[in-house]
């Protein structure tokens, strides 16, 4: 009963961080990778997203502090994180990134520090719908239900 | 027998099921992406191996070559441009190379279609796409076998054929494989023609207007190569170095292949031959004098497993050029220096950076027999073959398998180095000894063209054939440049003053004959009149038929039909590398200057004086037992035979030889598909042999070889039994 409650749960949360944007066709890839010879692919790749993305994103700050601030480490920052946000479907984080790379392209100082405070929030945003989910499917597989993932 | 060269390392293994097993490179500073990736192409059940470096992915290739079928790489990384791995890839292991990136602009991903790579993936990458990527590795598999084909290798050709069959059998498993299976078949039935076709020496199926590496360019290509160091040399660079109107980057990229793929298979050949010591204590001498260097040299060298391919690049076109000091090859060690040691008197030092010279592997038959002329007049040369330990020499087997004949072989090159140990200036069997430098490549299709006919060899009494030659190569260089541009385009190798031993030396050059001085004056005429550019279809300048021109008695061989002389020029060069031309004798720039006044310039008469009659062009490299193909298809096995161009210098060089020295000369008669390579033993220069296009009997003819044979087969040792059956 629990197992199947919280699989409707689960995959209600799932369709809905399709609906709403959050996580694109990247992340059903994801889980597709995952099977019996690598069970905890997902969490394995999300964890590595989010260690990554905050190390990213504190660089970014640090680089935009600067005096002199360095347009072209800040294009690479931002460049990298645009390319693991989509490696793992983070759409709108990736989104943001992308806006973030034109204004560095223009070299507006402002603009890039608003959209750095965008990709920011939508990385917070994303990780926390991420970690609920995965929340939702250790719950799951505690309650002897298989993956839903 | 048929051994398979060097490029056998390049036919991937294929697994049961291919793509099953494919195994692949994923190269990503990305972690997150690397994961993904590698869990993707697991998926695929490839075998992935993932780095998040570029340069210790470069390492990983170099270390483990031939354990990867593809690689993939970001474009953005912090140690390294993935473009700039995309080149060295490309260049040093010849592997697919696909590109990734989030970054999908069209000029970033035309750049990487630029550089080399064989398709380019905009992240995220989804997984049907890496499915596909086996594609590329067959597709490029393809197209080196169809490259191979020209040069008639069919062994390779088979066995890639086959490799290639077996994946497309296997794919037919897979999906849509039947599709690719067809198209397959076709294309191997084409080809099939292509080859009948080519092994017929039919030019006229050569239907794409191939780009002619003339020993000129070829020459020019690889000082190129080597002034950028075989990692990075990239095609692009090469081709600015080159400087040549009318190549093309693709040009320049095939023969960049090729030339790896030769390379590696001088390695697979001498390994082939066994034998070679494993150890050549080479001093690094900053002054490597080329003299001896040989393609057999190299070969030899190679054969130890000691020369990784930058080396042998570097040997390579230490034989072609003397690159300004320029040849620093990396990470050389003290063994894969190879000495340079013997080459004659003639060979003047050369004063260039690579530190190495060519071991002395010759097992020649003949060098107890031949006289020695006092070769080394050079110090250097003395020293640096000084430096070579004797234990070393002893060591050295001859790449040929001529038993007891090595053995006197061995003994003499060690009692040579003892000489020159205690600083001698005699080296009577340096020259005689290890020159065996493979001939050209066949280009079974391009024989026929080249030939001049009409032309009867001229017997020019030159000293050095090959410094003929290697004026001859660079005439065409010189006339662009002055005498001193020539000069530096002067490839002289020294391997000629191995032959100067052999034939006594240069002195004799002062000697010239008429015919000589014919040629010397057609070869002046010639120079001027010889086209300096290079277009698609490169003509060696000086290619002028000197025979023509010297209706004069051919002394050595009176070719009726055909000259026997080979004028490089037209379509005829193989695709193989026709190492041979590269054997250009090497001269210092002394001797080049000496070249540079070819136009005209009385013979001279010191010793390393390349006769300026050297008109002709010359591919002359002896064999270690001074075997001599005398072809005027510069297209011979290059692995086996090095070529004399001219009959007329054989005469003479027979002339300038102690009378007990005898040399087996392979002459090249008549063109086409039935050209037949004859051995005939020359005695002072006595022989007479009319050539034709059909075996007939001649003087002092020892026997037949069929071109063809000589073609495929691809065990020096083999030929060399051969040989000596017949010698």
């Amino acid at each position: 009963m629990e197992v199947d409650q919280l699989q409707r749960t689960f995959h209600h949360y799932h369709a809905s961080l399709f609906n709403e944007g959050f996580l694109d066709e990247q992340f059903v890839q994801l889980q597709q990778l995952q099977d019996e010879s690598n069970p905890g692919f997902v969490v394995e790749v999300v964890s590595l997203f989010f260690e990554d993305s905050e190390r990213l994103l504190n660089d970014l700050s640090k680089a935009l502090d600067q005096e002199n601030v360095d347009f072209r480490k800040i294009d690479a920052h931002v460049h990298q994180l645009k390319g693991s946000s989509s490696s793992i479907g983070a759409q709108r984080v990736r989104d943001a990134c992308i806006a973030f790379r034109n204004f560095c392209d223009e070299r507006n100082i402002e603009a890039c520090l608003k959209c750095l405070q965008q990709v920011r929030q939508e990385y917070l945003l994303v990780k926390t719908k991420l970690e609920a989910l995965l929340r939702l499917e250790q719950q799951i597989v505690a309650a002897g239900g298989a993956s839903p993932m | 027998m048929a051994c398979t060269s060097g490029g056998k390392s390049d036919v991937a293994t294929v697994p049961e099921q291919f793509p099953v097993g494919l195994r692949v490179l994923v190269v990503d500073d990305d972690v997150i992406c690397l994961r993904v990736l590698e869990q993707m192409l697991r998926k695929c059940m490839y075998k992935v191996t993932s780095c998040s470096q570029a340069t210790v992915a470069l390492n990983l290739l170099r270390e483990r070559k031939g354990c990867f079928d593809i690689v993939l790489s970001d474009v953005h990384m912090p140690d390294m441009d993935g473009f700039k791995l995309l080149e060295l890839v490309g260049l040093e292991m010849d592997l697919p190379v696909i590109m990734m990136s989030a970054d999908g602009r069209t000029n970033l991903v035309m750049r990487g279609i630029r550089h080399g790579a064989c398709d380019y993936l905009i992240k995220p990458i989804r997984d049907e796409e890496l499915k596909n990527i086996w594609q590329h590795v067959v597709r490029k598999k393809w197209n080196e076998i169809k490259e191979h084909d020209y040069s008639g290798s069919m062994e390779d050709h088979d066995r890639q054929k086959r490799t290639i069959d077996d994946a497309e059998y296997a794919s037919s498993v897979n999906e849509g494989a039947d599709e690719v299976l067809k198209t397959q078949k076709k294309r191997r039935d084409s080809k099939d023609e292509d080859e009948t076709e080519l092994e017929n020496d039919d030019p006229a199926t050569t239907k794409k207007p191939r780009v002619v590496w003339s020993v000129e360019l070829h020459q020019q290509f690889v000082s190129a190569v080597n002034q950028l160091g075989i990692d990075k040399a990239v095609p692009k660079r090469i081709l600015e170095l080159m400087n040549v109107p009318g190549l093309t980057r693709e040009n320049v990229a095939s023969h960049l292949q090729k030339f790896r793929l030769y390379l590696k298979r001088l390695s697979g050949v001498a390994q082939q031959q066994g034998g070679l010591p494993s150890s050549y204590c080479g001093p690094v001498e900053q002054n490597i004098k080329l003299a001896s260097l040989g393609r057999f040299d190299i070969q030899a060298l190679a054969a130890s497993g000691q020369l990784p391919p930058q080396t042998l690049a570097a040997l390579h076109a230490e034989l072609l050029s003397r690159p300004p000091g320029n040849l620093v090859l990396p990470a050389l060690d003290q063994r894969t220096l190879l000495h340079a040691s013997l080459q004659g008197s003639k060979c003047i030092p050369v004063d260039q950076n690579v530190a190495y010279g060519q071991p002395l592997i010759k097992c020649s038959s003949n060098i107890a027999k031949q006289t020695s002329q006092p070769v080394m007049s050079n110090e250097d040369v003395l020293s640096e073959f000084a430096a070579w330990s004797s234990k070393n020499l002893g060591d050295m087997v001859p790449a040929c398998n001529f038993g007891t004949e090595v053995e006197t072989n061995s003994n003499m090159l060690i009692s040579f180095i003892q000489q020159q140990q205690q600083k001698q200036s005699v080296i009577p069997e340096p020259g005689r000894s290890i020159n065996v430098q493979p001939s050209c490549l066949v280009v079974p299709s391009q024989s026929s063209p080249n030939f001049q006919t009409g032309n009867s060899p001229v017997s020019v009494n030159q000293n050095c054939g090959f410094r003929n030659l290697a004026m001859d190569y660079n005439n065409p260089l010189l006339q662009s440049n002055n005498s001193s541009g020539a000069g530096q385009n002067m490839e002289v190798e020294c391997k000629p003053v191995r032959m100067h031993s052999e034939f006594g030396t240069a002195a004799s050059v002062s000697s010239a004959s008429s015919c000589s001085k014919n040629i010397q004056d057609s070869a002046c005429q010639r120079v001027p009149s010889s086209p300096s550019t290079i277009s698609v279809v490169m003509q060696i300048p000086t290619m002028n038929r000197v025979p023509s021109s010297h209706s004069g008695k051919p002394d050595l061989v009176e070719v009726s039909t055909r000259n026997p002389i080979y004028v490089g020029k037209g379509p005829s060069i193989p695709s193989r590398f026709a190492v041979d031309e590269h054997e250009l004798p090497m001269s210092n720039m002394g001797q080049v200057k000496l070249y540079a006044e070819n136009n005209g310039n009385k013979v001279k008469q010191e010793p390393n004086d390349l006769t300026e009659n050297a008109t002709l062009k010359y591919k002359t490299s002896w064999l270690h037992h001074g075997l001599v193909a005398v072809t005027e298809n510069a297209a011979c096995n290059w692995f086996l035979v090095s070529i004399v161009t001219d009959p007329a210098l054989i005469r003479q060089n027979t002339n300038q030889e102690v009378e007990s020295v005898r040399h087996a000369y392979l002459y090249d008669f008549g063109s086409g598909s039935s050209v037949a390579v004859r051995l005939v033993r020359h005695l002072k220069g006595v022989g007479r042999v009319k050539g034709g296009a059909h075996i007939f009997p001649v003087a002092n003819c020892k026997g037949w070889i069929e071109k063809k044979w000589v073609n495929r087969t691809r065990s020096l040792g083999d030929f060399w039994q051969k040989v000596a059956l017949l010698v």
